[in-house]
């Protein structure tokens, strides 16, 4: 008899890979926080580049992250000028959403942040379906 | 013969009829024969951080059903276009060829030329981001399509958003805000008539600018489709300018397919947001 992947399972695989090769490669030397545009909107206080990489680093481990921390986790925009900013080719736009998805509780982790989804986002998107599209469209298209 | 491919337009886009219009339009006078596809059975799953089995639950549905279209994909969306690269195809192989529209507009820029046939008089100003532009060179590629309408002056752009658009700031309305801000201010101190979004996660916030009167607002597609001669309406800005008088554009017909309800309380709020504007004068 043959078992089914749970729902998800490749993707959370490869997210797990990331999260171990990231854990693996950083050096903690935080030029990425220290180069974010982002990090001036956090409402956790500023903090040392390198402590508030480890607690970043602490969130992908999936244990408890610092709050400075998780207030930069909860202002990265993907605005990626992280990226070339980082001597080790970490990827720390990769390290920040990764951070997000399980600080957010999406890796099956307890969660650190409470997620801000909006309840009406695919009714909305739904609901202007059918103003801007012809009956057909809608059929088509969507 | 023209070639078939999928217009995978996305989700939030759906907003504006007029470019995923104009963009089918554009795509078959370039020699295409596009099959739109987009709305919520299409979602990437990028707004699912909060549950990755959900969203690995989307990629592998939303990547079955391209797989099965046999065609190349031309992409609109961004945050589509990106979720792909980094996580989509991570969790549900991917066997088609995939094209984000910048792309190949910019590479059949020859055969576009020529189809921007009416003038298009404005000085406009640039609206970007830093993020994104290292997968798609948007920042580079849009100037240079603007650059093709006959009237439209490209102005410097002297500002760059942080993010990689503006509809991931919704939570964070003081970042957002001095986009807004920072826009303006950029736009109008640089003599320009017009802000052009690349996006249209930026196109619906940056809007409420021109419905506030604060400077108008374009997305870079409708310049392309008003020089094409396009007949598309923007109804998007048209219900963001009217604001109530939007319900009395949209009309009762339309309202009923969503309900009233729901458009009172999820829609109309929406065409009724103004930006928070400071003073944008930029002799001050």
């Amino acid at each position: 008899m043959s078992t089914r992947a749970p729902i998800g399972q490749r993707l959370k695989e490869y997210e797990q890979q990331e999260a171990e090769r990231i854990l693996g490669a950083c050096t903690r030397c935080g030029k990425c926080y220290e180069v974010c545009p982002m990090a001036q909107y956090s409402k956790a206080p500023r903090g040392d580049s390198k402590a508030v990489v480890g607690g970043v680093l602490a969130v992908l481990r999936g244990e408890a992250g610092t709050p400075e921390a998780l207030g930069w986790i909860g202002v990265c925009t993907r605005s990626g000028v992280c990226v070339p900013a980082c001597p080790e080719n970490v990827n720390p736009k990769m390290m920040m959403r990764l951070a997000r998805m399980t600080a957010l509780g999406g890796r099956d982790r307890p969660a650190q942040l409470t997620p801000k989804e909006d309840p009406d986002y695919f009714d909305r998107v739904r609901a202007f379906a059918k103003l801007q599209l012809t009956d057909d469209e809608l059929k088509e298209w969507t | 013969m023209s070639e078939e491919v999928t217009f995978w337009y996305g989700c939030n886009v759906l907003r504006h009829g007029d470019i995923i219009h104009s963009c089918l339009d554009i795509l078959r006078a370039l020699g295409y024969e596009p099959s739109p596809v987009g709305g919520v059975d299409y979602c990437c799953g990028t707004v699912k951080d909060a549950n990755q089995s959900a969203a690995g639950g989307m990629a592998t549905r939303t990547v079955g059903k391209l797989n099965a279209r046999g065609t190349p994909v031309v992409v609109w969306c961004p945050s589509c276009h990106s979720h792909m690269h980094e996580f989509m195809q991570q969790g549900a192989e991917r066997r088609f060829d995939m094209s984000y529209l910048v792309e190949l507009l910019h590479a059949k820029r020859a055969q576009l030329a020529p189809l921007l046939l009416h003038e298009v008089p404005l000085r406009v100003f640039l609206h970007q981001h830093v993020g994104f532009n290292d997968l798609v060179p948007v920042n580079r590629m849009v100037p240079e399509l603007l650059a093709l309408i006959p009237g439209v002056k490209v102005l410097e752009p002297t500002y760059t958003a942080p993010g990689y658009m503006c509809a991931s700031f919704a939570a964070l309305p003081k970042a957002l805000e001095d986009i807004h801000n920072n826009t303006v201010r950029a736009a109008k101190a640089a003599g320009a008539d017009a802000v052009v979004t690349i996006f249209h996660q930026c196109y619906r916030e940056l809007v409420g600018l021109d419905a506030a009167g604060a400077i108008s607002v374009y997305n870079y597609i409708q310049l392309i489709a008003r020089s094409m001669g396009l007949p598309y309406e923007d109804e998007y800005k048209a219900w963001k300018r009217a604001g109530d008088g939007a319900t009395e554009l949209i009309g009762a017909e339309r309202i009923a397919k969503v309900g009233v309800q729901f458009y009172e309380r999820a829609i109309l709020p929406e065409l009724k947001k103004r930006p928070k504007l400071q003073n944008s004068d930029p002799g001050s």
